[in-house]
């Protein structure tokens, strides 16, 4: 799986390389909605991530092969102890405005992180920030947290010039002043934000004059938009649509993975998933393969894991098969053999095919004998629902996705299984508590060692998927279109489409 | 009638608190709140709870309402909590485009409801009366998002004549104020058709037509003038819903406007947003409504303000 | 002559399609060939077919079934929430226009409030309150509706108190309430029949909205309105046209049968028609 991926993402970048680029023009990107923010501080969003992205650089970066690459650090070290991190940053870079970019502008850039940022899962540890010279940055960590490494490529931890820090002061920063490739132009709110190429950049001089990414919220629209060649670009093409679009001239459909695991959680904490017997007998009951194949037109994979094959500490699991008589037995062997009574809550309009899959897995329960209920919520109304504390939890299985942008397990698992984060404090909504799971999470965060870690990750997923804490579901893919004369774009797994060496072939 | 206006602008302020009132105790009554939704999946407690404290959110809810008035009777609406800028310019920004939007579609939708409506009372059960009551329905019962994108794909798809989507030249407004206007086209035609049928029959004009005026000098002058109240009303009340309910039309075809704000910032549970814009949308009804019933006297002038 | 027969045999064709959709929903599961909700994946988005005569949905549900059964849900739905507006927005809006006034400056004040009120935030704390589901989606909607019952009857009162027969009849002292009930609504008809026949099709098409944002009548249940949200939100309308198709066509059949019955209904109640028939 992590091979096709990387495939597909270099081969479309490789058709770029082919031709001389030519330069100049105006390349349009259609998404879905509009940033909420363009402040590192204030975006909790891929698309607003997408933007930014291009406009302010981060220290280091994941590229589509999701391998660590430097970028505005020129290498790393981390400690043997794993308490620091030593970066040592690239030398000559300047920020749009002119101001130059060394250890104080990561410091003023990092410190305002750690006080107000909205991403904070991504920063947990970090302490103190010392300026060893110019161009070098020690963060110390107040215990060791293997993952820091990860967690700096994530682009909502992108640099900003200190000036434009000192003038916003406590606001919002509107129009980021970064050291990317293009320039913050313009941004019409519900409309389109807009571009431009920085002629100073210190790297590689994009091709393109400018890129717009234009706001339309619409499925069937982005893709009448493309088909009409009025935008370049566009993002989460409808899995049903796939096929016909792959017929269209001009057009290239780019499917890739995405790093997102849906599941369906159970309450851990209540019966009748107290009982290890009924949460297998779920797994067993539902045909996840027929949900993947059939309601998502083959973009996503089963899951075989918590975290999905991309992921550092994936460890493959033999998926539970579709088995309604062993659903049956072992639901029989708990005592529930006349049958059950559950209440399911689900999203909808919020991932791929939501409620369409709440509605197969509903009808899947009821040919073993689980009457499901069926409730959906309006998203902000389900989020609060879901944070609410054990005593007031009101749900016996809910869905939802959990996109683990930093590419690493841990915070694709710690967030979700760990007993200290119980909601409300953090996203372990479903009450899931094992002390194993707890000891193994605890110890792969502090362990420095790549091998040392990932077979503490191999252990826990292996146990996760015994104790079957989820109904397993899937993993989503994503899938972009493309006019084939926009070249050199990058499709990205965290739902990106960069067009840093992209150029239009007119 | 000067006066009427008058006193009706000033009732206007009473109005716009009770709205503001409405609006402020109702969005706090849904489950959850700005930090909730802005912080989304991925969020810990810690930041849930600096955003509501950011946002004055974790203070009583008399002294937020306090805050909110002082600030608005200085003309402050406040800063929106998901992109922190001022309230004002955001709605404002929005409701533009959507004023554009509806005011294209209701001169296409009151023209052509208008003409259809009347030709068909003038000729009733004949082909053109089933034929339009027919074309109105299909019209009416055709989800937006649907004939949105069947003209989408005719029009810019197949034939290349239009832009699909997204906001620009003349030419972007044409696909999206058609789409508009089918329902309220429907709407006013059966109005108009109904209404006409009804004046028709009755003596008044049955002593026009005794004293010998040609048909279509009855129908146009004397009809259409008394079947006007009724199709006003509906007039009014279709540029209102237009307004506040364009989100369909502004979804499909991309278009930046305000019903497509209300409808996110209600997602976002950005209150400053939303309560701003409904304010905003509901001085526009107060205009509207204040218009359809001046001109109500104007129609007809026995109608007397009181 | 020729004309008032085509014009009852159009009313009567318009009774017979809202029979025809009562029918169905009364004998829904005698009539339906298969289970609504009984969804087979390998059968997902079938065209029409001797199997399936409409094709099935995208979790391979009988579409036919699925719009016999929704003529329930959505019949009920655009009476039920046609009928709130119906019956609180009449009296009100009779009451304001002809009293005028304060009555009217302080209603028509609230109007103006319900009217700036976002329809879909009102859906959203309906259901907050009371709880999600088919009955309270009615409830929102048929709210929504009532300023537009209000405006459109005080309208039509507004210009019929000033009528010679309504001054005849208060010359002879007569009670408002009776002018109200014996001259003023019997002429108010047409419009609100116009107006409710028309509202049916909103209503419907209201519920997919709604079920769009997790606030309408919760899946599975068939739903027209929400068949046809599925089909655009699925991404389906272009690569299986049937699935939005065909609850499309039962709204418009619905909505055509509403009307045609209306027109007859208001020809029939019409004060001045009435015996000439």
């Amino acid at each position: 799986m992590r091979k096709l991926g990387i495939l597909l993402a270099v081969a479309v970048g490789l058709m770029g390389l082919a031709q001389t680029p030519k330069l100049g023009g105006e390349l349009v990107i259609a998404f879905g909605t509009d940033p909420e923010s363009l402040d590192p501080n204030k975006i909790t969003s891929a698309p607003a991530g997408m933007v930014l992205t291009h406009v302010a650089e981060t220290l280091l970066t994941m590229d589509e092969n999701l391998e660590i690459r430097p970028l505005l650090a020129q290498s790393w070290k981390l400690a043997e102890d794993g308490r620091s991190l030593t970066l040592y940053l690239r030398k000559g870079v300047k920020f749009h405005d002119g101001t130059p970019f060394n250890a104080q502008a990561v410091k003023d850039n990092l410190e305002r992180f750690r006080k107000a940022t909205y991403a904070f899962l991504l920063f947990p540890r970090v302490q103190t920030i010392d300026i060893v010279d110019e161009y070098t940055v020690v963060l110390n960590l107040d215990m060791p947290f293997a993952p820091i490494v990860s967690h700096l490529t994530h682009n909502f931890v992108a640099l900003v010039s200190p000036k434009q820090i000192a003038e916003v002061g406590d606001k919002e920063i509107m129009d980021p002043v970064g050291t990317g490739p293009f320039k913050f132009d313009k941004w019409v709110r519900g409309e389109y934000v807009r571009i431009v190429k920085n002629p100073d950049y210190w790297g590689d001089k994009p091709y393109l004059d400018a890129v717009k990414f234009l706001v339309v919220p619409s499925d069937a629209t982005r893709l009448v938009l493309l088909e009409t060649g009025q935008v370049h670009a566009i993002m989460r093409v409808p899995p049903l649509e796939a096929p016909r679009l792959r017929g269209v001239k001009g057009v290239e459909v780019v499917k890739l993975p995405s790093v997102r695991t849906i599941y369906i959680a159970f309450h851990y904490q209540r019966a009748p998933f107290t009982d290890v017997r009924v949460r297998q007998a779920f797994n067993y009951a539902v045909d996840k393969e027929a949900i993947v194949q059939t309601i998502l037109g083959g973009v996503g994979g089963v899951s075989d894991a918590p975290i999905m094959p991309l992921i550092f500490g994936y460890a493959k699991q033999n998926p539970y098969p579709y088995d309604p008589e062993m659903a049956k037995k072992l639901l029989a062997d708990a005592g529930y053999a006349k049958g059950l009574k559950i209440k399911f809550y689900h999203p909808t309009g919020r991932y791929m095919m939501d409620a369409a899959i709440a509605q197969a897995v509903q009808a899947y329960l009821r040919d073993v004998g689980v009457e499901v209920e069926l409730i959906t919520m309006e998203w902000a109304a389900y989020l609060a629902f879901l944070r609410k504390p054990l005593e007031e939890s009101g749900f016996d299985m809910f869905m939802l996705g959990w996109g683990c942008v930093t590419l690493d397990a841990d915070y694709g698992l710690f967030p979700l299984f760990h007993t200290s984060e119980w909601a409300p404090k953090g996203s372990n909504r479903s009450f899931y508590s094992h002390p194993t799971v707890d000891a193994l999470l605890e110890q792969a965060r502090v362990t420095v060692n790549y091998e040392a870690r990932k077979a503490l990750y191999a252990d826990l997923i292996a146990f996760l998927w015994q104790d079957a804490g989820w109904l397993f579901l899937h993993y989503e893919e994503q899938i972009n279109a493309q006019r084939t004369t926009a070249k050199g774009l990058i499709h990205h797994p965290r739902e990106y489409i960069l067009a840093h060496k992209a150029w239009l072939d007119r | 009638m000067i006066q009427y206006a008058i006193r009706r602008l000033l009732l206007a302020v009473p109005t716009l608190l009770g709205v503001s009132m409405l609006v402020f105790g109702i969005l706090r009554m849904l489950p959850g709140d700005p930090a909730t939704a802005l912080a989304g999946v991925h969020a810990t407690q810690e930041v849930v709870e600096r955003i509501r404290a950011e946002h004055g959110l974790d203070k009583p809810i008399h002294l937020q309402y306090l805050g909110f008035m002082k600030d608005l009777f200085r003309g402050n609406l406040g800063k929106s909590i998901r992109t922190a800028l001022p309230v004002t310019t955001e709605v404002v920004s929005r409701l533009i485009p959507t004023l554009e939007l509806t005011a294209v579609s209701m001169v296409l939708a009151v023209l052509l409801g208008v003409i259809v409506g009347v030709i068909s009372a003038a000729k009733p059960y004949t082909v053109f009366d089933y034929g339009s009551m027919l074309g109105a329905l299909v019209g009416l019962s055709a989800p937006v998002f649907w004939l949105g994108l069947m003209l989408m794909l005719l029009f810019s798809l197949q034939l290349g004549w239009l832009p699909a989507a997204g906001r620009g030249d003349f030419r972007h407004l044409i696909l999206p104020s058609v789409t508009l206007a089918a329902s309220s086209v429907a709407l006013i035609a059966r109005f108009t058709r109904s209404t006409m049928l009804e004046v028709l029959r009755s003596e008044y004009i049955a002593t026009a037509r005794a004293k010998g005026l040609r048909e279509s000098r009855v129908i146009l002058r004397h009809a259409l003038s008394n079947a006007m109240i009724p199709i006003l009303t509906i007039i009014g009340l279709r540029f209102g819903a237009l307004l506040s309910g364009a989100v369909l039309t502004e979804n499909v075809f991309a278009w930046p406007g305000v019903g497509r704000l209300v409808v996110d910032s209600i997602s976002a549970r950005d209150y400053p947003v939303v309560q701003g814009a409904v304010l905003m949308i509901a001085v526009s009804f107060v205009f509207i409504n204040l218009v359809v019933d001046l001109l109500y006297g104007v129609v007809n002038p026995r109608i007397r303000y009181d | 002559m020729l004309k008032r027969l085509v014009k009852h045999k159009l009313a009567i064709l318009g009774a017979l399609i809202v029979l025809a959709f009562l029918v169905a929903a009364a004998f829904a599961p005698y009539l339906a060939p298969r289970d609504p909700l009984k969804s087979s994946l390998r059968e997902a988005r079938k065209p029409p077919s001797p199997t399936y005569p409409l094709g099935t949905d995208h979790l391979g549900r009988d579409l036919l079934s699925r719009i016999i059964f929704g003529t329930r849900v959505s019949l009920l739905m655009a009476v039920i929430s046609v009928g709130i507006g119906l019956a609180v927005g009449t009296p009100v809006g009779a009451l304001s226009g002809f009293y005028g006034g304060a009555t009217d400056m302080v209603t028509q004040r609230i109007v103006d409030i319900m009217m700036a009120f976002p329809g879909i935030l009102l859906a959203i704390v309906v259901v907050a309150v009371l709880g999600p589901g088919l009955w309270n989606a009615m409830l929102a909607v048929g709210i929504s509706f009532v300023p537009t019952y209000v405006r459109v009857v005080r309208g039509a009162v507004l210009e019929l108190r000033e009528r010679e027969f309504v001054e005849a009849s208060r010359a002879t002292g007569a009670s408002g309430l009776h002018i109200i009930v014996r001259h003023i609504m019997p002429n108010c008809i047409a419009p609100i029949i116009v107006l409710s026949t028309l509202q049916m099709a909103s209503a419907i098409l209201w519920a997919a909205g709604l079920g769009y944002l997790g606030l309408g009548a919760q899946p599975p249940t068939p739903e027209w309105g929400a068949m046809l949200g599925e089909g655009y939100n699925y991404g389906m309308i272009r690569v299986a046209p049937h699935v939005t198709i065909f609850p499309g066509v039962a709204i418009a059949l619905a909505v055509l049968g509403f009307n045609l019955l209306g027109d007859g209904l208001r020809d029939a109640l019409d004060p001045r028609l009435r015996g000439r028939l």
